[in-house]
């Protein structure tokens, strides 16, 4: 641990005005929102910034907002906590809520963003499995113009992105989704709190009265350079009774679809046995649920 | 027994305020005038001979007043071994060790120029199990370790790197397996793993420009000890030595011995008399000061149909990483016991304490009982498979029951084990069904506290009536503070809030050997209570010239003051007997101390002594585990933890140190583990990825205090610190084998390890 280098901070209070300023200033300035990936990376990793462009004094950039459409705009800036404990998100997208909630310890959540779990690019960041599966899109603005990026696309490989010099993340859109919608998010890790993911998996599931399914979406996090969709498992669903069976099929055919590696927390063997087993329990809990909230004694426990 | 006041009382800890409030400073905050800020170069080679060491940059850097390699500073320490060198000599042996040092006037500074400093290396082959380390083709880590000044109890041992061969015969073995009706050979392994205290490592240091005596403040658990250790390393008397000890935030052993008390006062050799503070970082904590044994252990038993244990050979290698620090003894103690709380007629047991390039390892709570407790507990539950013996009934045939003769040949007395056997397995239902995926186990222990230390105490009080206690146990979080203040308000009947408890400062402190080996309670306490004593005795010497003209015969003291006993409106305070006897300005002072030099050496080629241990303690824990069969998890339903304490001086603080020591246990049983690449370096060290039980984690634990009294242990307690950490990964392995029907002999059990013992091994790819 070190005390960092002496830097320069900005508090810009526009977006177009932090967007000027990454281009103004010289090449080693960042873009600082909750600072709880990148003050370690000053203080224990040696990154040395020139300077920090902090974009918490900016309005906007915070919040859940539930458009006439019934898409779901989470801005950048707002907090894991905020989205743990957000009615709106526990009640449609309960799943959601609780990865925002395994995140670190609460006081990392009282710091760290939505925008920057997502920019951080991390393979195992808790938030991006559920918000693949809900096909979030991202909201990016260059100070003038905006743009829009699924997460596939933003998402390059550990700690690399698609945000071009001067972009901001400013939110994160969740598309309307069908009102059956069912959700679930595993995170597997030896310890219950306070650790990194080993495997993420979340699914969404859209099923009718027969249990038929008319729309999944799985996605991996920690075994490969970026979260993923199994988009070969989800195909398997379509159409199918979601039972026992199918949902075993599902977690071998997505297990061939990561290319998870070995690290001091796992070997890859296990994380691609783990991904069979997980997405097994997350679509065969995800169908066991009713739509809606989940009650709060159910979210902190682990149900696989 | 009259009614004990304090004794046996669940008082709040006389500590609890400042830590509580965060107003306590602790060694790790301590800032000095003129102090100077030191920083450390490592080693980032495993085994390497140093080539070059070019400072240049450094010393001519802005700030820096001192900087100091092994070419400067030449001594070398070690309590049972003097193997170490303050700064690594010529040689490196893990990366991790200290290389070089820079003081300067702020932390950025001597980081900066610590940054400046080059040192060339030229590799050596480099052992990273102990196994490697001692074939006999290997090549030796201390080339000159015959000639090295060792205890004399020390027996190395005729391959490379083995610095202690510890040797226990009783009976014939081999006849032994041959009379049995069941012969079992297992291995089991124990990683090694962190003490991760609270607080990181820190010392200060401060050498007087005048005298050249030297002053050190450090959260050191053994002061005087540490004070001797130095003072043979530098070949001066004790005297010219004086410790002081700060605060301290945890250690589990990781601060007794010298950690980085050598490389402050090699600075502080060099600041013309400004302190010199050094304090290690989380990682640097992790990479360079102590970790706990690894342990590889191979046990064969012979039992009889009847499920008599009847024989038990043992072979042990301990990796003890680069410098023996307390390795020898964690070998001999370690391995001693390794056979378990068992009565056995034959006994063998060859143990080998290795040097290895990792880190060092030491004395760690339990002091090598914990990696023989899961070797020894996990075979003792295959062995009742075998004989389709329940576990509890299988230990209750064989465990130490007052009066045997041990397996070591010593008659033991005060032994509470059935005690703690049948409580912790009745509190969890023992013979209850349970449910599927549930898995139940137990496990059982002894742990000796060592014998040969002394401690002494002196308690004073002022005239107005304030009780000071001085003392040489050190607070290490463990409460014996508190427990040393109700000793003495009980022996002299004063309100413990009149009762103070000096710092430690080995000027004015009497000697006391070590916090260590659960020994406090009762070497202290003795101590304590005997020094208590001496001073009531005085205070009724001298009561009469407060009191008038009595027979000091007839008086009493009691509740703050002495009466006459057959008159009690005949009293006076204590307060005003000092002042009548001393002055307002004096002090009456009780001396006591507590000896334990009734210890007889083990034999070298035997083991056998009939008096091998200052006391024993005995413990069992049971455990409820559920094991998710698909992932590997294993989750903790509930555990129960028995142990015997003799007595509970405070039942309070005896239930925390069990509940925080079982708790502990299931860091060692489930997640903690140093991961090494094959380099030596340690890939986890940091609390994201070296993994400490969190309150989440932590099962809920019915924490059992049982009494089988020590009769010369005050008021009966013998200790309690040590052994609830040894009991959890043997009680958790056991249930886990019983949930799974698999036996896992490796620690610690990971989701993965049991995921791949239950499902089979991975098939490498292919």
């Amino acid at each position: 641990m070190r005390r960092p280098v002496p830097f320069e901070l900005h508090q810009p209070r526009a977006v177009a005005t932090a967007c000027e300023l990454k281009h103004q200033l010289p090449q080693k300035s960042f873009f600082l929102a909750g600072g709880t990936d990148l003050v370690i990376a000053v203080k224990e990793r040696g990154l040395s910034p020139d300077s920090l462009i902090d974009l918490k004094r900016i309005p906007d950039l915070a919040g859940v907002a539930e458009d006439t459409d019934g898409s779901l705009t989470i801005g950048a800036l707002t907090t894991l906590a905020e989205i743990e404990s957000s009615a709106t998100i526990v009640a449609r997208y309960p799943f959601l809520a609780q990865a925002a909630g395994e995140v670190g310890s609460l006081q990392i959540r009282n710091r760290a963003t939505i925008g920057g779990n997502i920019a951080n690019a991390s393979p195992s960041a808790d938030t991006i499995p559920s918000l693949m599966a809900l096909n979030a899109s991202l909201r990016i603005s260059d100070g003038a113009n905006q743009r829009s990026s699924t997460l596939e696309d933003f998402l390059l490989g550990p700690g690399q992105t698609a945000l071009r010099d001067g972009e901001i993340l400013t939110a994160v859109v969740i598309p309307p989704t069908d009102a059956r919608l069912r959700g679930e998010f595993i995170k597997l890790s030896p310890r219950q709190v306070m650790d990194l993911a080993v495997v993420g998996v979340a699914v969404t599931l859209v099923t009718d009265e027969r249990s038929r399914v008319e729309a999944a979406a799985i996605a991996l996090g920690a075994v490969a350079p970026t979260p993923i969709r199994a988009g070969a498992a989800e195909g398997h669903l379509l159409g199918r009774v979601l039972d026992d069976d199918l949902a075993e099929a599902a977690g071998a055919i997505g297990a061939d679809e990561c290319s998870p590696i070995d690290d001091v927390r796992s070997s890859a063997e296990y994380r691609r046995v783990m991904v069979r087993v997980l997405i097994k329990r997350a679509l065969l809990n995800a169908a066991a649920r009713a739509p809606g909230p989940i009650p709060w004694r159910q979210r902190g426990r682990k149900r696989h | 027994m009259p009614d004990l006041k304090y004794v046996g009382q669940s008082v709040t800890r006389v500590d609890s305020g400042g830590k509580v409030s965060g107003a306590a400073v602790y060694g790790y905050d301590l800032v000095l005038p003129e102090m100077l800020y030191g920083k450390v170069v490592f080693s980032d080679r495993a085994h390497a001979r140093i080539t070059d060491i070019d400072t240049r940059l450094a010393e001519s850097h802005p700030g820096v007043i001192a900087v100091v390699t092994g070419r400067d500073v030449t001594y070398i320490h070690g309590e049972t071994v003097q193997d170490t060198p303050f700064l690594a000599i010529d040689k490196v042996r893990f990366i991790g060790e200290p290389v070089a040092a820079v003081a300067a006037i702020d932390e950025d500074t001597a980081q900066a120029a610590a940054a400046l400093i080059e040192v060339t290396y030229e590799d050596l082959p480099a052992y990273l199990s102990p196994i490697d380390a001692c074939q006999p083709d290997s090549i030796a880590i201390h080339e000159d370790y015959d000639s090295y000044r060792k205890a004399d109890f020390v027996s190395p041992g005729k391959t490379p790197n083995v610095l202690e061969h510890f040797k226990l015969h009783t009976g014939d073995v081999e006849t032994g397996f041959a009379e049995s009706d069941i012969v079992l050979e297992e291995t089991y392994t124990v990683p090694s793993i962190s003490h991760a205290a609270m607080e990181p490592h820190s010392a200060h240091a401060q050498v007087d420009s005048d005298t050249g005596r030297i002053t050190i403040w450090s959260p050191n658990d053994a002061p005087f000890r540490a004070r001797e250790e130095l003072a043979m390393a530098l070949d001066r008397p004790v005297g010219d030595i004086r410790f002081i000890n700060p605060l301290q935030g945890g250690g589990f052993g990781a601060k007794g011995g010298l950690k980085l008390e050598p490389v402050a006062l090699a600075l502080a050799m060099h600041t013309h008399g400004r302190p010199v503070r050094v304090k290690y970082s989380r990682e640097e904590t992790f990479r360079s000061t102590l970790t706990r044994h690894e342990a590889v252990v191979t046990i064969k038993s012979g039992v009889m149909s009847d499920g008599t244990l009847h024989a038990r050979r043992m072979e042990i290698y301990w990796g003890s990483g680069a410098y023996n620090e307390k390795s020898a003894t964690v070998c001999i103690r370690g391995s001693q016991f390794a056979p378990g709380p068992y009565r056995i007629p034959n006994v063998s047991v060859n143990a080998y304490s290795v040097y290895t390039n990792k880190p060092v390892s030491g004395a760690f709570r339990g002091y090598g009982i914990p990696q023989g407790t899961w070797a020894c507990e996990q075979h003792t539950d295959e062995l009742a498979t075998r004989l389709a013996m329940d576990p509890l009934e299988f230990r209750m045939k064989n465990v130490f029951t007052e009066g045997d003769v041990s397996y070591w040949g010593e008659e033991l007395e005060a032994v509470g084990l059935k005690e703690c056997l049948a409580k912790a397995s009745a509190a969890l239902e023992w013979a209850a069904p349970r449910s599927e995926g549930v898995g139940r186990g137990l496990a059982c222990m002894i742990k000796p506290t060592k014998i040969g230390t002394e401690s002494a105490a002196a308690v004073t009080i002022d005239s107005d009536g304030n009780v000071t206690v001085l003392a040489g146990t050190v607070e290490i979080g463990q409460g014996c503070n508190t427990i040393q203040s109700q000793i003495a308000a009980e022996e002299l009947d004063v309100p413990i809030e009149r009762v103070n408890y000096a710092p430690l400062d080995t000027d004015v402190t009497p000697f006391d050997s070590s916090t260590t080996s659960s020994r406090s309670t009762y070497h202290v306490g003795n101590a304590v209570r005997r020094a208590a004593a001496e001073l009531r005795e005085k205070l009724l010497e001298y009561a009469p010239v407060a009191i008038g003209n009595c027979d000091p015969a007839d008086l009493r003291l009691h509740d703050g003051l002495v009466s006459l006993q057959d008159n009690p409106d005949r009293a006076c305070t204590l307060a005003e007997i000092v002042t009548r006897a001393v002055g307002s300005d004096g002090v009456l002072r009780g001396e006591g101390e507590c000896a334990r030099n009734d210890g007889i050496e083990l034999d070298l080629e035997t083991g056998q002594s009939p008096r091998a241990a200052a006391y024993y303690m005995y413990g069992a824990h049971a455990v409820d585990v559920e094991v998710d069969k698909e992932t590997g998890i294993v989750t903790l339903l509930r555990m129960a933890a028995a142990h015997d304490v003799g007595k509970a001086i405070n039942p309070l603080t005896c239930a925390g140190q069990i509940e925080g020591g079982a708790v502990m246990g299931v860091g060692a049983a489930l997640y903690e583990t140093l991961v090494y690449d094959e380099q030596g370096n340690i890939k986890n060290p940091s609390f994201l990825d070296y993994h400490l039980v969190t309150s989440a984690d932590a099962p809920d634990v019915a924490a059992i205090v049982v009494e089988e009294p020590l009769n010369h242990g005050p008021w009966g307690a013998k200790g309690v610190g040590e052994p609830p950490v040894a009991l959890g990964p043997a009680a958790i392995g056991n249930a886990v084998a019983n949930a799974t029907q698999t036996r896992i002999r490796d620690l610690p059990l990971s989701p993965e390890r049991v995921y791949w013992a239950i499902n089979g091994t991975p098939s490498n790819g292919d």
